[in-house]
Parts: C-alpha cells; structure tokens; sequence
C-alpha cells in the first residue's frame, strides 16, 4: 500500500520552480551571449543580455527570500550533510545509483520527514545552494554595476575574475540541473518525485 | 638588343633598391636632433605668450587677454601631440614674426593638406558621404574635430584607454553640448539627447569608456579608420559584430594594438583584456572545451544510465 508523507510546504515548492525557470532562462541566455557568434544564434545577443539582466535580477531577490525563508523555517537543517558516517553513507548511495538501481534494489536511505535528503544530496544541495550560486548570484550583481569592479587585476581588466567565476560557477550550476533533473526520474516511479515537488506530497 | 634590355633591367632594380632604401631612411629617421632643438627653441618663444601661465603673468603689458585666451595652448599636451616636434612656424608662417602678429595671419596659417596631401586624397570622398557633409560642409574642416595641437594618431597610441578618451571627447563634445552643437546644427535642428538615442545600449556610458563612438558610426575600412561618419540609421546595432570571436574591435580600436596579441592566459582577443572584457570576444578556448566535454559527458552520463535503467527494469520483469 503507498504512504503518503506531506513533506514540501508551498513557499518551497514556489521557490524551487521559479527557481528552475530562472536558472534555465538565464542558462539557456548565458550560452547565447558567453558563445555569441554572428553565423549560430540560439537568442539573439541583445534581447539574450536583456532576458538575462531581468532574470538575473530576479534570481537575486528569489536567492535572497529563500536564504531568509529557509532560515526562519528550519528548513536549512535539512542541508547540513550530518556526522557521523557522512562519508560512508554517501558511498553507500553512491553504489546504490551505479549497480543498486539496475537491481532493483530499493532506496538504501529512504524520504522522512526529518531527513528529506540523502547524505549525498545533502551534501551537494549545501555546495550548490551555499557555496555555488552565492558566487554566480554575487558575480552576476557585478556584472550588472560593472563599474563596481575592480578595475585592474593582474594586468587585466578587472572584470576578467568576476567573469571567469560567473562563468564557472555558473556551468557547476547547469551541470547540476541536468544531473538533478535525471536523479528526479528515480521515485517510486519516473514521475512521482515531480509530482512531490508539485503537492508537497511523498510517496513511499 | 637582349643583352642591352638584360643591363636596363638591372639597372632598373639598381635604381628601384637604391631609391627604396633611401625612402626607407627617409621614413625611419625623425628629425636630427639639431633641427628638433631648433623647434623647441622656436616653440619656446611662442609658447612665453601662448602658454597658459601667460594669462597670469603676461609676458608683455597691455596684451588683449581675452584675445589671448582663445589661442592658448598647452606645452606639455603639444609636446606629446603628433606635432610635437615641429615647429609652431612650420604650419604659422607668415605674418607670425611682428608682435602683435598680422590680423590676417591666421589665412595664411598652413593646411593639413600641405603635409598629409595623400591622407586628404583618401579621406575627402568618405567624408562626404558622412552625415557632417550632408547639412555641415562649410562649417567642418579637419581642425574642426582633430586639434593638431593635441591629436595623437591611433598607430602611435599604446593605450587604448586614451585612444578612446581623446577621440570621443570630439564626438561628445558636440553631441553631448546644446552650446557646442548649436553651432554646428542646421538652424532649428535641436540636439537629441545623447543617453536617450542610446538607450538601447546597455551600460551606455560605459561603452563610450571603452570603446570609441566611430567603432559603430563608420563603416569598416581595409586601412585607416574611415571618415564616413554615419547616423543612427546606418550605424552598427549588431552587438555581434564586437561581442564574438571574429570580433571587429580587431580591424577598429585594436587594429594596431593587435599585432600584440599573445593569447595572454590563454584567452583569445587578450590584448583587449588590458582594456576591457568584452563578453563573447575575449574567451579562453581551453576553458570553453573542458566546460563542453564536462556538459556532454554528464548528459552522455545520464542518458546511459537511464538506457541502462529501462533494459535492466525489462530483463527484471521478464524473469
């Protein structure tokens, strides 16, 4: 019989995807304008750069809301990887994704309600969301008031590190989402993990 | 008859290595250092009235200051100017000896064509076809946007910065003054204002920082930057056209500057990078290739696994 946990509260799922839109928008419009070219166009480079610059801006506040709402919530304990063994039961999921899952063998840490995330989710999800994005959402502000940036570094122009970090924070974050997207596939069904981020709802 | 056309032949290239490289000297060497003491002492002389220090200690009483103010020129700024080891008189010859000089001294002031008669021949037809021709063509003359006792020659300018301070301070000069461009303008034609035609432009005035206004207002020319100026209607709106790889800011601002190039850590257009970084352009191909190859890999990744999830999930429900 299926069990049925309320696991997502609706800030969370309205934050997650209007996040997810942000970020495809502004992936889909960073690769137009960092791999600009006159003869391949995916958006075309000014209304990529003002697509980018709103979005960009959005995802500043919506980084802001959800630093604040997680903390007043408590919901920022679930993204703390907790000793002891944090090492050993990411291994654990590890092995679980590449020989487990072909098995069909079932989720060596499954949903609570305590612990929405696996260690190696946890983990990632706290590198993701505070240490990754910080960097990208912190260097894009830069890029939208480039007279903040330094004006020589090395040589160079100063706005050569700040667009070098956006650059690669900024693909850490799109690697991510294609992983994430994937390891969303891997619920009950292929579909189920979606539906949970939609309702708020988990199925055992 | 064979031999004598082989003689003439050599004699020909005789000729043409001789005089080459006598052209060659001629154009490698600058003025001796006597005649450019000769100048300086020459210019010395002017510059006692012609100096800004002259309007608070004039050299002579009773000068009209007012007069004076108008024609006062910088020493220091002329001295790294193009023209600044000529002589004053090389170009204010006649009727600069009396002082007072002759009321009508300033007629017989020499012409940039005198000198630069090859460089005017080129440049003429295209600034007939500019926009300043159109409504303006008695009213500009070259002295009207390059000061000759200030200009410097973009092949000469090491720094891109100042190549774009100097030659954007012409342009804003005019369209950035009501005053300035009164003067110029048609009658009845207002300035528009200058942020508001660009507003398209994101970071306006930081473009104009970093890049000069001709970049988009002339067309692209094989040799020296054409003086063609154009309007809105034809200028450069492709942001492409600068912001990629091929980026134009090669053939325009850096045009000199790009013989330096030396793929400085390993970006493409790093001899931009001393200057500004222009999205698109200054990219690092390593970079790009790992960040590629890490893209394709993760969804090579992804798409095994999940093919490997479908068959394995097959062969579970047939057993």
């Amino acid at each position: 019989m299926t069990e049925r946990i309320y696991l997502l509260p609706l800030w969370l799922r309205l934050w997650h995807w209007t996040n997810a839109a942000l970020i495809i928008t502004l992936g889909i419009t960073g690769i137009s304008i960092h791999f600009a070219s006159p003869s391949t166009v995916l958006v075309e480079f000014s209304l990529a750069v003002r697509i980018h610059s709103i979005a960009g801006t959005l995802l500043v506040a919506l980084y802001a809301f959800f630093v604040v709402a997680n903390a007043i919530s408590g919901n920022w304990w679930q993204f703390v990887p907790k000793p002891p063994g944090i090492l050993a039961r990411c291994w654990v999921q590890i092995q679980y994704y590449c020989w487990g899952v072909f098995k069909g063998e079932p989720e060596p840490f499954p949903v609570t309600k305590e612990a929405n995330f696996n260690a190696l989710q946890a983990l990632t999800y706290w590198f993701i969301i505070y240490m990754v994005l910080p960097v990208t959402v912190l260097t894009g502000l830069i890029f939208l008031y480039p007279q903040f940036a330094p004006s020589r570094i090395f040589g160079v122009d100063g706005l050569l590190p700040v667009a070098v970090l956006h650059y690669l924070s900024a693909a850490c974050i799109l690697l991510f989402a294609v992983a994430h997207i994937y390891l969303g596939t891997m619920g009950k069904t292929v579909t189920s993990l979606f539906k949970t981020m939609i309702t708020g709802w988990h199925e055992h | 008859m064979k031999s004598f056309i082989a003689v003439l032949l050599r004699l020909l290239v005789c000729l043409w290595f001789i005089g080459g490289g006598a052209f060659a000297h001629a154009e490698n060497s600058g003025p001796t250092p006597e005649a450019l003491e000769k100048a300086r002492k020459i210019n010395e002389q002017c510059f006692a009235c012609h100096a800004p220090e002259a309007l608070q200690h004039p050299p002579q009483a009773g000068l009209d200051l007012a007069k004076l103010r108008q024609v006062i020129v910088d020493p220091d700024v002329f001295k790294n100017a193009d023209h600044g080891r000529l002589a004053c008189t090389k170009c204010h010859n006649e009727g600069y000896d009396d002082f007072p000089h002759a009321p009508d001294a300033k007629d017989s002031t020499g012409t940039c064509e005198d000198c630069h008669s090859k460089k005017v021949a080129k440049i003429e037809p295209e600034f007939n076809r500019s926009v300043h021709a159109k409504h303006m063509a008695d009213k500009f003359t070259c002295t009207t946007c390059h000061n000759p006792h200030v200009m410097r020659n973009a092949a000469k300018q090491t720094d891109a910065g100042k190549l774009v301070a100097q030659d954007n301070r012409i342009c804003l000069g005019c369209h950035d003054s009501d005053q300035t461009f009164a003067k110029f303008a048609p009658e009845k034609k207002t300035r528009p204002p200058i942020d508001d035609i660009h507003s398209w432009l994101p970071n306006t005035r930081l473009h104009w920082q970093s890049v000069r206004c001709v970049e988009c207002h002339t067309p692209l020319s094989s040799d020296m930057l054409s003086h063609e100026i154009v309007n809105k209607d034809k200028a450069e709106r492709k942001c492409v056209t600068c912001h990629s790889v091929n980026t134009q800011l090669n053939l325009r601002l850096y045009r000199y500057l790009a013989k330096d190039e030396h793929q400085k850590y390993g970006f493409v257009n790093s001899v931009i990078l001393g200057k500004s970084y222009v999205i698109g352009a200054t990219r690092n191909p390593i970079l790009d290739s790992i960040l590629i190859g890490l893209a394709a890999l993760t969804v090579l990744g992804v798409a095994i696994h999940g093919l490997l999830r479908i068959v394995a999930a097959a062969l579970r429900r047939r057993k």
